[in-house]
């Protein structure tokens, strides 16, 4: 085999020219920066795109919410407050009284009268008779609120509608029978509580045992959106990657660990960008394209990027057209000033504040015998060690110093939340007397038993067995301390600490809540003692005072009365102090310039739509700052070819010494 | 030779059981099906209702000794099912996952088998100079490095910094070069340290045979001496290195693939070693070893029929 000579040399240049012909490190098709497309990266593929199971926030439930919309959505520009408004919904619904008569009781229910648009299609799919999607009728709405109900569709709202929709309970139950008995949920037999007018097919009923303000946020959620049975017989459980929505987008490519695309539905129906905005939109030139049809784009692509600093990299080279700010990227892009720095600034980045309706904290077991308990005792002691810890401390260390110290649980943006309100043990101060006063109260002088004399410790369990999450105890250790008592850390893998919470196995944790929707209700419930542990209370607090108060604000609207019964609840949960509120986060956001109609929502998933791409722009930018660099593989060649030249005069010396040896006699008499 | 390959493939049997054993026993001993159940449904906080059901569905709810014979069965009959996490059948992801595994792989294998003997050989036709001191050096140098640093480098000078090919990503026929270039690169380069010296101890082994010499005295060229005398005969132990990674180029490789973003099958078992994914982590275990085993018999075929001495009974 002979690979020196002319065929080896004329395959390497066909090689280097197949590679370099291609150059560049733009990693779409050539052409596509200049067109309506937005560029985005997922860190993974989302779990699943089945409208009645996804759960996770990011791109699964943009993806998800961009294909199935629901009767009500956030509005795009008017957030403060946060609005809701129909979007499949014709009209906001009717409310009226409803009687239940259950079990010889009487019970004042509300009957929900919910009447759709009659311009919704189904977008096409070979589930369709000859593949032309059908429109979208109010029976579509039932159904998706039966495939909730079905056992093998896994819901995890199930529970907000499971015991308020008249006769959803009863129904849940017998399929968990038929179940049981492997047989398929019935999705014919009757439920009270969702009833289809029999006169007009765009009209269905919820009827709730109890008047339930809520239930507006979660038919904005995707897990009350229409569902074509078509769809959902024919795929099964692939519905999960094989969507069949009515919303401005469907999925036209998902191949796994490497891209989702949505494009353009063309079946979409009259869906006009809004021209209403909150104060200072106009200004900002949020209004510019009011009254045109969504969606602006022709398409979104989210390719698979799984390192961050890749991510991070691909959208400084104008790849991507968002991005977050982290702790990796933070000094690059925040100035001391904590404004955007000149080098972003330059490339055509903006950034934005965005505030997530949530709350972290430390939860103490409340059915530990150290930690736990409703005694005095127990109370400050607690109260004593959430004293200690100082919140803004681990903002600056772990989140740059974005987020704000929470006072209490109810996050910013919210009805419930009081800018003003100072939490009285949230109020840390160096010297800690205060603390060490109450601690003294509680029984542990100094942090040790005053009776038996042994120093108080305490374990923290943590499912973070990252660098970040080892610094964090680190700190709370380092806090808690400075009162005297000793802090142990238990790092779990994740499941393992989930089991152990479950199971009450724990004295204090850290915690977080995300908003499902803008209700103080979605994080009062936090501490309402029938979602004890494995339900969202992990704590397992329990007041039936404090339930009470629960049960009655969440069926009023929002009023003066029920903010007040929140501030009950509050001054309740402060003095008993399950939580240590620590923080409610905020998240940067940056975007380029060329995308244009950007307003982050904290709660709403479908705002790509309203989102317009200056193509032009972004194209003559991605060509500026990406040309590729060739010189350094030249001069690295040369560098190699002259470097050998005298290796090979060295090499002709010695076989001309040795052709000589061989030659000589002497040479021939040795061998 | 037929008999010796029936033998080998017999010989597979109990190994394929002892490693699908193990599999089975570690999962058992590092993850519980309820942490499972919990991490794969979606929900905050699954009820005790959706865990009991998901762990009925992905037959958890067994008994062990069950769900032992179910797990052997459906290996040996190559029914790998779904994938816990995604409910996506694996075979499925199988044949989307091997085309890219299996380009990246050989480019990566056939560009280092060509740079790893270029580069011996033109040591050892330097040997003795300031050039294989260098390359001595730069050897040791590259052996030293860690894999993971050579992607991040890697990545951040060819792509970053000399913009010559895209971050990160995939894509199917003639462009996926350009995305396989980075990662071409670090697998050449991350092995050329240990494999240069190895083939290089090899050839000059060879270099001083008196067959080289009879060659030389006849007045065969240095070129031909090397290529077609010394390159034949230090085959052998070149084969045994080479030969048993070929059929595992269609498994991909789990830091490359998943650095990169390839859409391959290695990215797919790292996905699963990360989420707990038991059955696509059994499949490719199951899967690694078959093709270990196939390659090593490979091995002593290619034996054989490089060396007319080596008989396979």
């Amino acid at each position: 085999m002979r690979i020196s000579g002319r065929p080896f040399w004329v395959a390497i240049s066909l090689l280097g020219t197949l590679l370099f012909s291609g150059c560049g490190n733009n990693p779409y098709p050539a052409g596509q920066a200049g067109k309506a497309v937005l560029f985005r990266a997922m860190s993974d593929d989302p779990r699943t795109l089945d409208p009645s199971i996804s759960y996770m926030s990011g791109p699964e439930s943009a993806t998800v919410d961009s294909i199935y919309p629901s009767y009500f959505h956030y509005h795009f520009l008017k957030q403060e407050p946060f609005t809701i408004e129909p979007m499949l919904g014709a009209k906001m619904p009717e409310r009226r009284a409803y009687i239940v008569k259950s079990a010889g009781k009487t019970i004042n229910g509300e009957e929900w009268i919910f009447k759709i648009r009659d311009d919704i299609r189904f977008q096409d799919d070979a589930c369709f008779p000859d593949g032309k999607g059908r429109n979208v009728v109010a029976a579509d709405f039932i159904y998706a609120f039966r495939r909730m109900a079905d056992p093998k569709v896994p819901c995890p709202v199930l529970s907000f509608f499971e015991d308020k929709i008249v006769g959803f309970d009863k129904y849940i139950a017998a399929n968990r029978a038929l179940d049981e008995k492997k047989q398929a949920a019935d999705y014919s037999a009757p439920v009270e509580g969702l009833y289809l007018d029999p006169k007009d097919p765009l009209v269905f009923h919820i009827r709730l045992k109890q008047p339930y303000p809520q239930l507006k946020y979660l038919m904005a959620m995707h897990f009350t959106t229409p569902i074509a049975h078509e769809a959902a017989e024919k795929y099964g459980k692939e519905l999960a990657r094989h969507p069949v929505g009515c919303g401005p987008y469907v999925l036209s490519e998902w191949t796994p660990k490497k891209r989702i695309v949505l494009t353009k539905n063309p079946h979409y129906y009259r869906d006009l960008f809004p021209s209403e905005g909150d104060k200072g939109d106009r200004e900002a030139g949020l209004l510019e394209d009011a009254g045109k049809q969504l969606p602006l784009n022709d398409e979104i692509i989210y390719s698979t990027v799984r390192e961050g600093t890749t991510a991070w990299n691909m959208f400084l080279q104008g790849y991507l057209d968002s991005y977050g700010v982290t702790q990796e990227n933070f000094s690059q892009v925040v100035s001391k000033a904590g404004n955007i720095t000149p080098e972003m600034k330059s490339k055509g980045i903006t950034m934005r504040k965005v505030v997530t309706p949530g709350v972290n904290y430390l939860a103490f077991n409340m059915s530990d015998p150290v930690v736990g308990g409703y005694t005095e005792q127990k109370r400050k002691l607690r109260q004593a060690i959430s004293l200690s810890i100082d919140a803004q401390a681990f903002i600056d260390l772990f989140s740059q110093g974005q987020g704000r110290t929470a006072e209490s649980i109810v996050p910013p943006g919210l009805f419930g939340y009081e800018k003003n309100y100072k939490n009285p043990y949230r109020r840390y101060e160096p010297q800690l007397k205060k603390a060490k006063q109450l601690l003294k109260e509680a029984g542990y002088p100094d942090g040790r038993d005053a009776k038996s004399g042994e120093k108080l410790t305490l374990f923290f369990d943590t499912r973070t067995v990252t660098a970040a999450g080892r610094q964090y105890s680190a700190l709370l250790v380092k806090q808690l301390r400075q009162l005297g008592i000793e802090v142990q850390t238990r790092a779990w893998r994740p499941n393992v600490w989930e089991e152990r919470v479950n199971q009450g196995k724990f004295q204090i944790i850290e915690f977080g809540w995300l908003a499902d929707y803008p209700d103080p209700e979605n994080f009062v419930f936090l501490l309402y003692g029938p979602n004890k542990r494995p339900g969202p209370n992990c704590t397992a607090y329990q007041r039936p005072e404090y339930d009470k108060l629960f049960e009655k604000m969440r069926a009023m609207e929002d009023s003066p009365e029920r903010l007040k019964i929140i501030e009950q609840m509050r001054d309740m949960e402060v003095e008993d102090c399950p939580l240590v509120f620590m923080e409610h986060s905020e998240d940067l956001a940056l975007n380029y310039d060329w995308i244009r109609n950007v307003k982050p929502h904290a709660i709403a998933n479908d705002v790509s739509k309203y989102r317009r791409v200056d193509g032009a722009t972004r194209e003559s930018s991605e060509a500026r700052w990406n040309k590729p660099i060739y010189w350094p593989i030249l001069v690295f060649a040369g560098f190699v070819v002259v470097g050998s030249i005298p290796a090979v005069g060295t090499v002709k010396q010695r076989r001309t010494r040795r052709l000589r040896r061989d030659s000589s006699p002497s040479a021939e008499l040795k061998s | 030779m037929l008999r010796y390959v029936i033998r080998r493939i017999l010989y597979a049997v109990p190994i394929l059981i002892g490693v699908s054993l193990l599999t089975f026993l570690l999962f058992y001993c590092t993850v519980s099906p309820e942490g499972m159940a919990r991490r794969n449904l979606s929900a905050k906080n699954p009820t005790p209702q959706q865990i009991q059901g998901w762990l009925h569905e992905h037959g958890y709810d067994k008994p062990r000794s069950e769900q032992f014979k179910k797990h052997m069965r459906e290996l040996f009959l190559l029914r790998f099912g779904n994938s816990d996490a995604s409910g996506e059948p694996i075979w499925d992801r199988l044949r989307v996952g091997i085309g890219p595994s299996f380009l990246v792989g050989s480019l990566i294998f056939l560009a280092a088998l060509l740079t790893d003997i270029s580069l011996s050989l033109y040591v050892a036709y330097y040997r003795g100079t300031y050039l294989d001191y260098w390359a001595t050096f730069l050897g040791v140098l590259f052996m030293s490095i860690n894999y993971v640093v050579y992607m991040i480098g890697g990545q951040w000078i060819v792509s970053k910094l000399l913009r010559l090919a895209p971050l990160a990503g995939y894509e199917s026929g003639p462009t996926a070069l350009k995305f396989v270039f980075v990662p071409m690169i670090i697998g050449v380069l991350a092995g050329i340290g240990s494999t240069v010296r190895f083939y290089r101890t090899v050839i000059l082994e060879e270099i001083n045979q008196d067959y080289v010499r009879t060659a030389r005295a006849k007045g065969v060229g240095e070129q031909q001496v090397l290529f077609r005398h010394v390159l034949k005969n230090a085959a052998i132990p070149i084969l045994t290195s080479t030969v048993t990674s070929i059929p595992l180029l269609l498994l991909g490789g789990l830091l490359t693939e998943s650095f990169f973003n390839i859409p391959g099958v290695g990215s797919m078992t790292f996905d699963a070693i990360q989420s707990q994914d038991f059955a696509v982590i059994r499949a490719m275990v199951f899967l690694g070893t078959i093709l270990y085993i196939i390659g090593l018999t490979l091995t002593d075929i290619s034996y054989a029929i490089a060396d007319p001495r080596v008989r396979l009974e």
